[in-house]
């Protein structure tokens, strides 16, 4: 297997855009890849892509080479990854695999989603296709309201309190006040996190991230032709998927999620570093208390403490670990296909120093957990500088 | 009669288009007494973690239990 390294990313803005399509938004996120490579689209050799639930959603199939074509790219393989809102993580994950192996050189990976066109009701219900139908699902749980169950045990096991989901809603808005690309650009207090419209109890509209459309994507290279396309390759020095049930009900703790400890000790001996090498995280606050999991299952801090670490500063971008620079899922926005790209998006961004206001100094080393569903995928990715 | 023990729940106030005329509802995870789990619905009083539940039948093959 040979390193591999990012020689271009981009992406859309992520919020509500009525006049685009999958089509369209993607084509968008993967002209500025290509740009940002300085390359041309003759030059990608095969192409990946994540999207979660395009045909529920826009009722447009077969998407890979529908979008492949329109970037200008012909008769290479173009195929569609779907792992719910690790769609685009698990393409990744291909992708890196395809240029590891050595079968090709310059690939595209792009993640898409666009879901403002449809109710939030309907939006719930596609949603929830992403748990167990024959089960969970069918006696009434929706996402937020699995994830409100997951923060019920967390709370009863370790402690965990409401303050607690606040800060992490807090802290990502206030990240997300300085992205340009960001969905939300608004601050909100701790009062107002504590008190929004209940969704599903303990969790409010402010614990759930947001509904969008956008789309992201990256070119990789082999890491000894990098210098050939790009002045700030970056490298990527782990990267691995695991994968779990689906029911809740199945898994004999739901207060860690299984596949993200998997992938993380994978992504971390591919690596060669520990929890504590890194720097700073981009992780999937698809709800509040799915950060406080994350930063847990992968390490930063020990079982029963990410609502602590959180409340303390610690992740905020002066703190010790900043997570979610970017405003995360939360403010940033997450078109759920897209977003396991966009993470590595933001993850690039600031290991070359472009990331503006909210750029961060100890940089060079960031990791980006992307996780589908409940925690029945999650993909795990480590990137450096050169 | 199945009967076990709350291993987590919620309220849940925004549901799929189907399910919207039954907003507010509690969905538990229920833990039997055989050690085995399952998704829920309560029928009744709210419960609570630890709270002891017994089968309270189905409807619309939807499993309810309520508060011993």
């Amino acid at each position: 297997m040979r390193p591999v390294a990012i020689i271009g990313a981009g992406k859309t803005p992520f919020g509500a855009f009525p006049d685009e399509d999958l089509r369209s938004l993607s084509v968008a996120a993967g002209e500025k890849a290509l740009q940002n490579a300085g390359i041309g689209p003759e030059t990608v050799e095969s192409f990946y892509l994540g999207n979660f639930a395009g045909p529920e959603f826009t009722s447009q199939n077969h998407l890979a080479p529908y979008i492949s074509t329109a970037l200008g790219m012909k008769g290479i393989p173009a195929t569609r990854f779907e792992a719910a809102c690790a769609s685009s993580g698990a393409a990744f994950f291909q992708a890196f695999m395809g240029v590891a192996s050595g079968v090709y050189d310059i690939v595209m990976v792009a993640g898409v989603e666009k879901m403002t066109n449809q109710p939030t009701a309907r939006v719930t219900e596609i949603l929830a296709g992403a748990g167990d139908c024959a089960t969970e699902v069918k006696v009434g749980s929706t996402f937020p309201s699995l994830f409100a169950m997951i923060a019920r045990r967390h709370m009863h096991d370790f402690g965990t309190t409401r303050e607690h989901l606040a800060a992490v809603a807090v802290k990502n808005h206030e990240n997300g006040v300085l992205n340009p690309d960001a969905q939300m650009r608004k601050a909100i207090t701790l009062e107002q996190a504590m008190n929004g419209r209940p969704i599903a109890e303990p969790l409010n509209l402010y614990d759930c991230s947001l509904i969008s459309d956008g789309a992201a994507a990256v070119v990789l290279c082999p890491a000894d032709r990098a210098r050939e396309f790009s002045r700030k390759p970056v490298r990527i020095m782990g990267v691995a998927q695991a994968s779990d049930y689906l029911a809740l009900d199945q898994k004999p703790d739901i207060t860690t999620f299984a596949a993200v400890q998997g992938a993380a000790r994978k992504a971390y001996a591919m690596a060669g570093l520990q929890p504590s090498d890194i720097q700073f995280a981009e992780l999937h606050d698809c709800f509040t208390i799915a950060e406080i999991v994350a930063m847990e299952d992968l390490g930063f801090v020990p079982r029963g403490r990410g609502g602590f670490f959180t409340a303390e500063g610690c992740t905020r971008r002066s703190g010790s670990m900043p997570i979610n620079a970017s405003g995360g899922l939360k403010s940033k926005g997450h078109p759920v296909g897209a977003t396991g790209v966009a993470q590595l998006c933001d993850l690039v961004q600031q290991i070359c120093g472009e990331a503006g206001e909210r750029q961060l100094q100890r940089n060079a080393v960031g990791l980006a957990q992307n996780l589908g569903g409940s925690g029945a995928t999650c993909v795990v990715s480590i990137l450096g500088s050169y | 009669m199945r009967s076990g023990v709350v291993y987590t729940e919620t309220v849940v106030h925004l549901a799929p288009e189907r399910f919207a005329a039954d907003v507010p509802y509690q969905v538990i995870i229920v833990t039997l007494d055989d050690g085995s789990r399952l998704t829920a619905r309560v029928d009744g009083a709210r419960v609570a973690i630890d709270d002891r539940v017994v089968d309270a039948g189905a409807r619309d093959g939807i499993p309810y239990f309520r508060k011993k």
